[in-house]
């Protein structure tokens, strides 16, 4: 009875503010006339309309392909070449004013150049997304490898595990909280590129709907589109720190292990 | 905001990890002065190899620009020269004067609100507590979402780039300064009480330097992702700029001009870079990840 009490008053606390400028946004343009800033009521009839239906099916699709794939391509390199940096300090050094040059390009800047190389096919899209979005993982995964505790591997090596088997068991288990969170910047920037990507061939996807709503003028569909964005962008967060959650439950006992004698 | 998606400082692991970390090539010389001019051959030659990675880098590039479609791919030569030709033209240094004085305005604005907004709400409970829900479904709409809405308002201009760059700019700093201000120790404050420091005092020695590895954390988050979201105003948008060049050369079928201003838009990157490092090591020489390195 107890916890429940507490878990609504800690609930009120946190819901109290997006309630209250939900309410002001609704109120504040119930009778807005200006063409761009249209009443919340249209924008959420718009939203519903365009998104949550057959119709938003249709335009979520493209994009969830290309998001997906190149984020899974970016984190499934920048852990693989992360981990051989992370392991070798020689190559890590003799490569790193190259992997600074290549880092500082920002992602989207590649957008005329791929489309000139690849076209402009969904495949260009998804390796789009995967090169701007590998760097975060990538030098995390480098940093998080090179910061094992030195004593663990040495333990390992002294019971005889072989490499495959100190990388799998050891070290990517102990660099995961460092390669989590560059993957979740990763996925921030997937979003971005992804969107801006979308732009470019009429194949459907958010960024296309975006543009064209904006281009003709329609100004709800845009704002439900806004809305949709957030939404999605809320979800795959939520989505992320669940797995996030799941996945390093250990590295969370252990640091509450750690911490609680000090309590 | 136990979710920080960059967490503390650089190199939070154990001391005996950082430790650990010390590149075992730099070992002779921290341990003395004795082993300089060993240091000084290894530094040369791995300068060497690192020159060459970069050649090999080169001559990749212009294998593939002499296998590729017909004038698809520039060789790197006809590139340079391309880039070497721009530099004496005023549209490269206006379009790259445009990028960096928003590039500056966006951190600006960022670091002057998110900083002192972070930790104020950081220092409250009911602050913290209120925010949390609002401040992570903001965050998480992408900036590009409103690229329409500020080229409606104001049209293909820095205004519009700069809706987009503080809309996704501001969040690291927030984030990490709420972090940094429930972070300070408490027992710090105490310890300062006893002494009977004054409150200004244990603002400028006790709170300030605990909070800035935090703060700078986000800072050097934000200063990327504020180049990369302004290139992407401008390339997006049409917002005269580096990004607008990149576009206007690939439109006009221009491609060594269009490798170009890319390498150009990379060097913008490798100053923002260099300036954040720089920055951090002024500010943080005496934070332990940073110590080992001296």
């Amino acid at each position: 009875m107890r916890t429940r009490l507490r878990w609504l008053s800690v609930s009120a606390l946190e819901l109290w503010l997006p309630v209250a400028l939900l309410l002001a946004w609704w109120f504040a343009s119930r009778h807005s006339t200006s063409a761009y800033f249209p009443p919340l009521r249209y924008i959420l009839d718009g939203f519903r309309l365009d998104w949550l239906s057959a119709n938003g099916a249709h335009n979520l699709r493209p994009s969830l392909t290309v998001l997906v794939a190149g984020f899974g391509l970016a984190v499934i390199v920048g852990v693989a070449v992360g981990a051989v940096l992370g392991l070798n300090r020689t190559v890590e050094r003799a490569t790193r004013p190259l992997l600074e040059l290549t880092r500082a390009v920002p992602g989207v800047a590649l957008l005329p150049v791929f489309i000139v190389l690849i076209g402009i096919g969904t495949d260009m899209k998804i390796l789009l997304v995967a090169s701007g979005a590998v760097w975060p993982v990538l030098l995390n995964t480098t940093d998080g490898v090179r910061s094992t505790e030195p004593l663990l591997v040495d333990m390992a090596v002294a019971y005889g595990m072989g490499r495959w088997r100190r990388l799998r068991s050891i070290i990517l288990p102990a660099a995961a909280p460092q390669i989590f969170a560059g993957a979740r910047t990763a996925l921030a920037i997937s979003v971005i590129i992804m969107v801006v990507s979308e732009t470019v061939g009429a194949q459907g996807g958010i960024g296309y709907f975006l543009l064209a709503a904006q281009r003709s003028f329609q100004i709800t569909d845009m704002w439900g589109t806004i809305i949709a964005l957030g939404v999605l962008g809320y979800l795959l967060n939520l989505l992320f720190r669940l797995t996030e959650a799941v996945v390093l439950r250990w590295h969370r006992l252990y640091q509450a292990r750690l911490s609680a004698p000090r309590r | 905001m136990t979710d920080s998606a960059v967490g503390g400082p650089p190199g939070t692991a154990s001391p005996v990890a950082a430790l650990a970390t010390m590149p075992g090539d730099q070992r002779p010389a921290a341990a003395g002065g004795g082993n300089r001019t060993g240091a000084a051959r290894r530094f040369t030659a791995m300068t060497g190899v690192q020159l060459a990675v970069i050649a090999v880098a080169v001559a990749i590039w212009w294998y593939i620009s002499d296998v590729a479609s017909a004038g698809s791919v520039p060789s790197p030569a006809r590139t340079l020269s391309e880039l070497a030709a721009l530099l004496g033209t005023s549209v490269l240094w206006t379009a790259v004067g445009q990028t960096a004085t928003t590039w500056l305005i966006g951190i600006a604005v960022c670091a002057a609100v998110g900083i002192p907004g972070g930790l104020l709400i950081g220092a409250s409970h009911f602050a913290t507590d209120s925010t949390r829900l609002t401040i992570d479904f903001v965050r998480n709409i992408p900036p590009v979402a409103l690229v329409p809405l500020g080229l409606l308002l104001w049209g293909p201009t820095r205004s519009m780039v700069l809706l987009l760059v503080i809309s996704g700019t501001i969040w690291p700093i927030v984030i990490q300064s709420i972090y940094a201000a429930r972070q300070s120790e408490p027992q710090l404050r105490d310890v300062a009480r006893v002494f009977q420091l004054g409150r200004r005092w244990w603002l400028t020695h006790i709170f300030l330097p605990g909070v800035t590895p935090f703060v700078m954390t986000g800072l050097r988050v934000a200063a990327t992702i504020c180049l990369l979201l302004t290139i992407t105003g401008e390339l997006f948008g049409g917002a005269p700029g580096v990004g607008t060049q990149i576009q206007s050369a690939q439109v006009g079928n221009d491609n060594p001009q269009m490798y170009a201003y890319v390498i150009m838009a990379a060097l913008l990157g490798l100053l923002v870079n260099t300036l954040i490092w720089i920055a951090q090591r002024r500010l943080l020489g005496w934070h332990p990840s940073f110590r080992k390195r001296a």
